[in-house]
């Protein structure tokens, strides 16, 4: 892969902008039969608590119009088995890995990152503040800000490596948010989670998924998305990265033109495990066609209508 | 290995009713599937419904590279898989998911399929007489126009025994009726395997338990990658290893499962 794409975040070197979005690439071996996970900037690990979890009810996933609603509930295999029998297997890859850590209680998200401190191949810790569908931490603490400067700075403490915090789209003010994870020590920030939102079955009146409300992910949340990662880069100096609906190069651009040093593809993965490819390609064309050396020079460069850059 | 290709559509026939025989060509899918697996594929003619569909592979042509899918037309994603012109092209993954075993030498393989359940077992009788396995193939329906393979499997040969829920065609009721009278009274030396709704998938894993006979049953949940990613498609699952249930993704782990296995809803 060109050198044109690589990009630096948060202290490391990323070959290329794109990462795999927590919860759509597994924990990354899923796909190894399928791709080389060399093409990709980073894997984002499923989100990992410290015991194996058996996830909601069926059914768990529905599709809307250009979008994906999800109620999964975190189900994996805990923290212990994947420093076990997951890290050793993408060694021989060269991409970053970065894990989703989940907790009940601000004690487990530092627990869990404590127990990665010890693994090798971990290159960052994305602190999951932001899942609709447990009921207790994920959403309740990236919805607070008390909470989430007290799990960031938790995990924070712990772990020398970088350490990013995922913002829920589900707050008012995504900017405070930026802001206080900012201050809490996060290295970066990622944005944004899955939207809350709910399908009804009108033959049944009940909720389509068994959980009720679910996580809305795909294109149908792009602009949302692309407005809140402008919002936060515009808040905080530390780097953003760009989630939601990201299909194709042009998805992707969004979110770097408006300040995003690099992007996450979720949903994208299950309509097609291609998109990577297809991505750095259009993003080398794009490249091209406007004379630009890398990537970086795409980054922040949004004319917005009435401020000067 | 599973490949993930744009496969182009290069045959098509339409059955009567919402049925239609699709054939496309992707080399990986032609060399290696083998019955009960599945391909995940979208249209690439139609931006919605922008998630692939799995389907059951329902025959494979290795010298031309290509593989046939049987569809019904149930909502937008097959409909435009249905609507497809030769030539136009559709993402496609496969072959994905475990397929179904072959029965131990001296047992007969028991098909039993219900509407568009009976596309793997096309394969399957063909693996089967390969490997001079005898095998009969029980197909029901609500009523005769649900049977819309029933010439391509006579003409094929197949040992078949039809069934309607209206008597329209075949024994009337139950796919199970014709399956108990198959199976009559004396213990008989078989395998049962089954795919189609779930409420009939349930009724061949009780035959199979009254009789102690071993059953492998197709599960068809909701697919949102078919990689074993998503877990959108768990099913509940106890193995005799298992403590107790546990939700196990149906594509990688599935679609066909042992019916001891299936905590049945
Ligand atoms: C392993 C596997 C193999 C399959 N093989 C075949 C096959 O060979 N031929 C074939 O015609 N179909 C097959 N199916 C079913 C097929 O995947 C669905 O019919 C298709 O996904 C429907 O998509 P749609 O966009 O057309 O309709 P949608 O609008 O998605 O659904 C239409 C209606 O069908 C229901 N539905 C959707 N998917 C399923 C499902 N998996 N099971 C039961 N009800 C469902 C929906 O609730 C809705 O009421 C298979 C499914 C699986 C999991
Ligand atoms: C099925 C599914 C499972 C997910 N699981 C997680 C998870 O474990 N941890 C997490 O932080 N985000 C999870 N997400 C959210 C995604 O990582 C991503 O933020 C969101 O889907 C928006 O991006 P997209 O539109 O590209 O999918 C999940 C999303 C989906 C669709
Ligand atoms: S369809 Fe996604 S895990 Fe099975």
């Amino acid at each position: 892969m060109s050198g044109r794409l690589a990009v630096e975040l948060a202290g490391l070197r990323l070959k290329n902008p794109l990462l795999a979005a927590s919860g759509t690439f597994g924990y990354g071996v899923e796909y190894e039969r399928l791709m080389d996970l060399s093409t990709l900037g980073g894997i984002v690990s499923k989100g990992l608590y410290l015991e194996p979890r058996d996830g909601c009810d069926v059914p768990r996933i529905v599709e809307t119009p250009s979008g994906l609603l999800n109620a999964i509930g975190l189900q994996g295999v805990g923290v212990r088995a994947y420093v076990r029998d997951v890290l050793p297997r993408l060694e021989r890859h060269d991409t970053a890995v970065v894990v989703n850590v989940c907790g009940d209680t601000v004690e487990e998200y530092a627990e869990v990152t404590r127990i990665l401190e010890d693994a090798p191949r971990v290159d960052a810790i994305e602190i999951n503040i932001s899942c609709p569908n447990v009921k207790k931490g994920g959403m309740a603490f990236g919805g607070d800000p008390k909470m989430t400067h007290e799990v960031v700075a938790a995990v924070r403490r712990v772990t020398r490596r970088p350490v990013v915090p995922k913002l829920s789209p589900n707050v008012a003010d995504i900017a405070l948010f930026a802001r206080v994870c900012e201050e809490a020590g996060a290295s970066a920030v990622s944005c944004v989670n899955t939207l809350l939102g709910m399908v009804v079955d009108v033959e049944q009146r009940r909720p389509r998924l068994a959980f009720g409300t679910g996580g809305l992910s795909g294109p149908a949340i792009r602009p949302i998305a692309v407005r809140m990662a402008w919002q936060a880069a515009r808040a905080v100096s530390v780097p953003v990265i760009g989630i939601g609906g990201i299909m194709c190069a042009e998805d992707a651009l969004e979110f770097l033109i408006v300040g995003c040093r690099a992007v996450q593809v979720g949903t994208a993965n299950f309509v097609d495990p291609g998109v990577y490819e297809r991505i750095n390609a259009g993003l080398l064309s794009y490249l091209d066609r406007h004379g630009l050396a890398g990537i970086g020079d795409v980054v922040g460069t949004l004319a917005y209508p009435g401020e000067t850059k | 290995m599973p490949a993930n290709l744009d496969a182009p559509l290069v045959a098509r026939e339409a059955l009567p009713g919402p049925y239609a025989l699709l054939t496309f060509a992707h080399a990986a899918v032609a060399r290696e599937a083998r019955a009960g697996q599945f391909v995940m594929i979208k249209a690439h003619t139609a931006p919605e419904p922008f998630l692939r569909r799995p389907f059951s592979i329902m025959a494979v042509d290795p010298g031309r590279g290509t593989f046939t899918l049987f569809l019904k037309g149930v909502g937008p994603g097959s409909r435009a898989l249905i609507d497809m012109r030769v030539g136009e092209t559709a993402g496609c993954l496969g072959p994905l998911g475990k397929p179904f075993e072959a029965p131990p030498p001296g047992a007969e393989a028991l098909l039993v399929a219900g509407g568009y359940g009976v596309a793997p077992f096309y394969m399957f009788g063909e693996e089967l007489r390969a490997q001079r396995r005898p095998f009969h193939l029980f197909y029901g329906g609500r009523t005769a126009p649900d049977l819309p393979l029933e010439e391509i499997l006579i003409e094929g040969g197949y040992p078949l025994a039809l069934s309607t829920d209206d008597g329209s065609r075949g024994t009337p009721g139950r796919v199970t009726v014709p399956l108990e009278a198959y199976l009559g009274a004396e213990g008989r030396q078989a395998v049962l395997y089954a795919c189609g709704p779930d409420a009939m998938l349930h009724a061949v894993a009780r035959v199979a338990q009254a009789r102690g006979l071993a059953a492998q049953v197709s599960l068809d949940p909701w697919m949102g990658c078919g990689v074993g990613t998503c877990l959108g498609c768990v099913v509940k699952i106890q193995r005799p290893s298992d403590a107790r249930p546990k939700w196990r993704p149906a594509c990688t782990e599935g679609p066909v499962f042992d019916a001891r296995d299936v905590v049945w809803s």
